[in-house]
């Protein structure tokens, strides 16, 4: 065998992250297949988000509505919008998922904040049809993401959680209960209707699909929380906004309205008043890790810069010549490294978790069955009847235990509000040091520090995260219950 | 509402905090969007003039000759409350009463009669790295207020037997003048980059510690402003906390916010004190370290209040996000937290 030649950006990441030396030992397909993965979006990076991050988060200012599609056409040529699909369906995702995620959207975003989140966000949306097991739609949407990506249109996802008056309460149960939630999906032959607004939705302006928090019934949210999948041709749906942002612009928030759309059966992710073990919990899970990515990304690009700044002399003199720059220095690096172990910890815990489902023969057995039996109408029938449904809650009981996804939702939250707080610090101490000098690295630190903000604020404020954790990881008050048998007329 | 402790003050200081206030709420609330997004010279240049009528112009200048006879305290007083909604604009009238500081201290009858509208806004070109000789300016300024609208710069060069300040006509020969192509925060007041080549000065000011006097005013200046948009951003997390229902009830009841909103409360107080203790010392170092404080203090209220805000502290609407940005300018001119810190060791081993 052809032992490949690891590349300067491979050598990086594992002098950068000691453990992907030792899992490499173990698993040299798979760690090669995680530093392919982000030599990808460091040329990315070289090529398209360097050029003209600076530029971007500039226009976005004065015209919030504008949304640069080469940004997106460009990441499909590094397989981007593929990163969380599994490889039985043509994606990236194999026994790494969430790793190759976590790295990848550190780089992604050490160049820009903005443009990482509108490819990251992507992956969010994603994660419901996956993490649901809703394998109806493998072979529809995701196979669509992959041949799309493949001739280089990007068919981009997003994630609906958020609404005007409930942020932090939909994303914790224990919240949900008592939260005032202005989306509903009532009951109807055949489906859904849902009715309602949901806000600051990242990519939501571009998404094609878009996968739907809501209670069927609004009295209880905590029973009755179900994820829908919209498709954006649905009558009744739109966007009606985008909001002007501080920072991370190259990614809108939008604002999308629901008014009256309906959504048959066969769209519900999961089933009916499972969207707090699906919808909430295992994507939260899933997902809080990587906005600790996304932070360390920003982080590291502040550095990076500042880096550049302090070797840069200005008559005569260098920053990086005073000891008190060195050693702002060395805590900037070693803030960086203390959230990368926090997000490499949710990461690991959550491919041991995935990895179990996706190498198990039972799973992969399903996708021996040829695509075009898959994908038809039947076989679609099959899966999203009570029957289908059933088998597929059984794999996923089998494969999903409530202590891993309980444990995983802990470690997320830590690295989310650990990994913002030391973005938010780095950023402002960088600043600090640098004042108002003439530079263009300036300019980049200043950048950063506004995309760091919002890091501390989405997926649950860092106060609710503190919150969760405590409340799964000291106070034992909350867990994850993979979703039950099914019960008989459930749909 | 949230009631702060009112400061005790002398009549003039009450009057002039309660004129400043009214001309913030009037003139600047309104278009506090505008002077942030798109700072245009005749937006900055009308707000301005109207500060001139109250004497912010020529602040420091005895009346005698025309100024507006506030010691510093009074001007810290109103840059306090300017600052409370548009920082920008205080930021422009504290550079500029800067600029004509020197000035005021060498009694030098060109500039003190100049609150027309050819001298304002006056750019402070500092610091930077300006020398005088022969007769001839040269050198660099990487970063100064003011200087893009400016029809007249005030620098402060080093060497020169006695000489102190000099100005430059904004429009003179070997003036070169590039605007920063952006610029986070106070936004209202445009900063830039100047460049001098073989520029011959229009005046010359003698005098004698002018860099001193004009730093002393430069920190107290930008801790008030720092204060007043603290103020700003705690009534704004105060109105909002008492609003928003989240995690089962209105969030003020949380104590996570409770707390936020409470360290926001002692750093103003805290920030108060110093200042006001600051003004009456002619001397750099309590100057210097009521300035660290209150950027400080100004820093993580700002932080917090986005926080309180959660999304909606992100987006502009909200006017959060613009505090924020504001607030670590604050931080940032006219030297850097470590290097003041470093000055003020220094200055007090001198004694």
């Amino acid at each position: 065998m052809l032992r490949r030649e690891i590349s300067e950006c491979g050598r990086r990441l594992l002098a950068d992250f000691p453990v992907l030396r030792t899992l490499r030992e173990h698993d040299r397909k798979g760690v090669d297949g995680m530093i392919k993965i982000v030599e990808g979006c460091e040329e990315y990076n070289r090529r398209v988000a360097l050029p003209r991050a600076l530029e971007l988060d500039q226009h976005m200012e004065r015209e919030p509505d504008y949304f640069d599609w080469e940004i997106m056409r460009e990441g499909c040529k590094y397989h981007i919008f593929s990163l969380a699909i599994p490889e039985v369906v043509g994606g990236q995702a194999s026994s790494y998922m969430v790793t190759g995620l976590a790295l990848a959207v550190e780089e992604l975003c050490s160049a820009c904040g903005g443009i990482g989140l509108a490819l990251a966000a992507h992956s969010l949306g994603v994660s419901p049809v996956i993490a649901s097991g809703a394998m109806a739609h493998w072979d529809t949407v995701l196979h669509e993401i992959v041949e799309e990506e493949r001739k280089g249109n990007p068919v981009v996802m997003a994630y609906a959680i958020t609404e005007p008056s409930a942020g932090t309460d939909v994303e914790e149960p224990e919240f949900l209960e008592v939260a005032r939630i202005g989306m509903e999906a009532k009951r109807v032959k055949g489906g859904y209707i849902l009715n309602g607004r949901k806000c600051f939705i990242s990519g939501g302006s571009e998404a094609k699909y878009i996968t739907v928090c809501a209670a069927t019934d609004r009295s209880r949210p905590l029973e009755t929380w179900t994820t829908f999948l919209v498709d954006r041709d649905m009558e009744g749906y739109s966007c009606p906004r985008v909001e002007s942002k501080m920072g991370q612009r190259a990614c809108h928030a939008a604002e999308l309205l629901f008014e009256d759309v309906f959504v048959p059966d066969s769209h519900v992710l999961g089933y009916e008043g499972d969207g707090i073990a699906n919808g909430i919990l295992i994507i939260m899970a899933a997902s809080r890790g990587p906005v600790g990515s996304i932070a360390t990304g920003i982080a590291r690009g502040a550095y990076e810069h500042f880096l550049a700044w302090a070797r840069t002399a200005r008559n005569g003199k260098r920053p990086v010549d005073e000891s008190r720059i060195c050693m702002a220095l060395a805590d900037m690096r070693a803030m960086i490294q203390e959230n990368r172990g926090l997000y490499l910890g949710h990461s690991l815990a959550g491919d041991a978790l995935f990895r179990r489902a996706f190498t198990h023969p039972l799973f992969k057995s399903a996708f021996l069955i040829p695509r075009a039996i898959r994908a038809s109408r039947p076989y679609a029938g099959f899966l999203n009847s009570y029957y289908g449904k059933t088998v597929v809650n059984a794999l996923f009981r089998y494969f999903i235990k409530d202590e891993d996804a309980t444990d995983m939702l802990a470690k997320a939250s830590l690295a989310k509000f650990s990994c913002a707080d030391n973005a938010m610090e780095l950023t402002s101490q960088a600043l600090e040091l640098m004042g108002t000098c003439d530079s263009e690295e300036r300019r980049w630190v200043e950048k950063s520090y506004r995309d760091a903000k919002l890091t501390q604020i989405y997926e649950g404020t860092n106060q609710l995260n503190r919150i969760a954790f405590y409340n799964v990881e000291i106070g034992k008050t909350l867990s994850i219950q993979v979703p039950g048998p099914l019960k008989k007329g459930v749909r | 509402m949230i009631g702060l402790t009112s400061v005790k003050e002398e009549q003039e200081y009450r009057i002039l905090r309660e004129t400043a206030a009214a001309y913030a709420t009037r003139e600047l609330a309104p278009q506090a969007e505008e002077l942030d997004l798109e700072s245009e010279s005749w937006r900055l240049r009308e707000v301005l003039s109207k500060a001139g009528k109250m004497g912010l112009l020529a602040a420091l200048i005895p009346e005698d000759y025309g100024g507006g006879g506030l010691d510093t305290y009074a001007l810290c007083v109103a840059l306090e409350e300017i600052g409370a909604e548009e920082a920008g604009v205080a930021a422009t009238l504290l550079v500029h009463n800067a600029a004509m500081l020197p000035a005021a201290i060498g009694e030098f009858e060109g500039l003190i009669t100049g609150v027309e509208p050819d001298y304002y806004p006056a750019c402070l070109a500092y610091p930077g790295e300006v020398s005088l000789s022969g007769g001839k300016l040269e050198g660099v300024v990487p970063f100064s207020f003011n200087i893009p609208d400016s029809p007249l710069i005030i620098l402060l060069p080093g060497g020169g037997a006695g000489t102190e300040a000099v100005t430059v006509r904004g429009d003179a020969d070997g003036v070169e003048i590039e605007p920063e192509p952006y610029q986070m925060g106070l936004r209202a007041c445009r900063a830039g980059s100047l460049r001098l080549r073989d520029v011959e000065p229009s005046n010359v000011i003698e005098g004698g510690g002018m860099v001193e006097a004009v730093e002393r005013l430069l920190f107290l200046g930008l801790a008030s402003i720092a204060t007043g948009i603290s103020r700003n951003s705690l009534e704004k997390a105060y109105a909002y906390a008492g609003e928003r229902y989240q995690a089962g009830k209105i969030i003020i009841e949380h104590q996570a916010i409770r707390l936020m909103l409470a360290e926001m409360v002692a750093g103003i107080e805290e920030n108060r004190a110093v200042i006001s203790r600051a003004c009456y010392e002619d001397s750099l170092v309590p100057a210097m370290s009521a300035w660290l404080k209150a950027t400080r203090n100004a820093h993580q209220t700002v932080l917090d209040g986005v926080q309180i805000h959660g999304g909606y502290g992100y987006m502009r609407d909200y006017d959060m996000e613009r505090l924020m940005r504001d607030a670590k300018y604050c931080q940032m001119y006219p030297r850097t937290s470590q290097e003041v810190l470093l000055d003020i060791l220094e200055l007090s081993e001198k004694g």
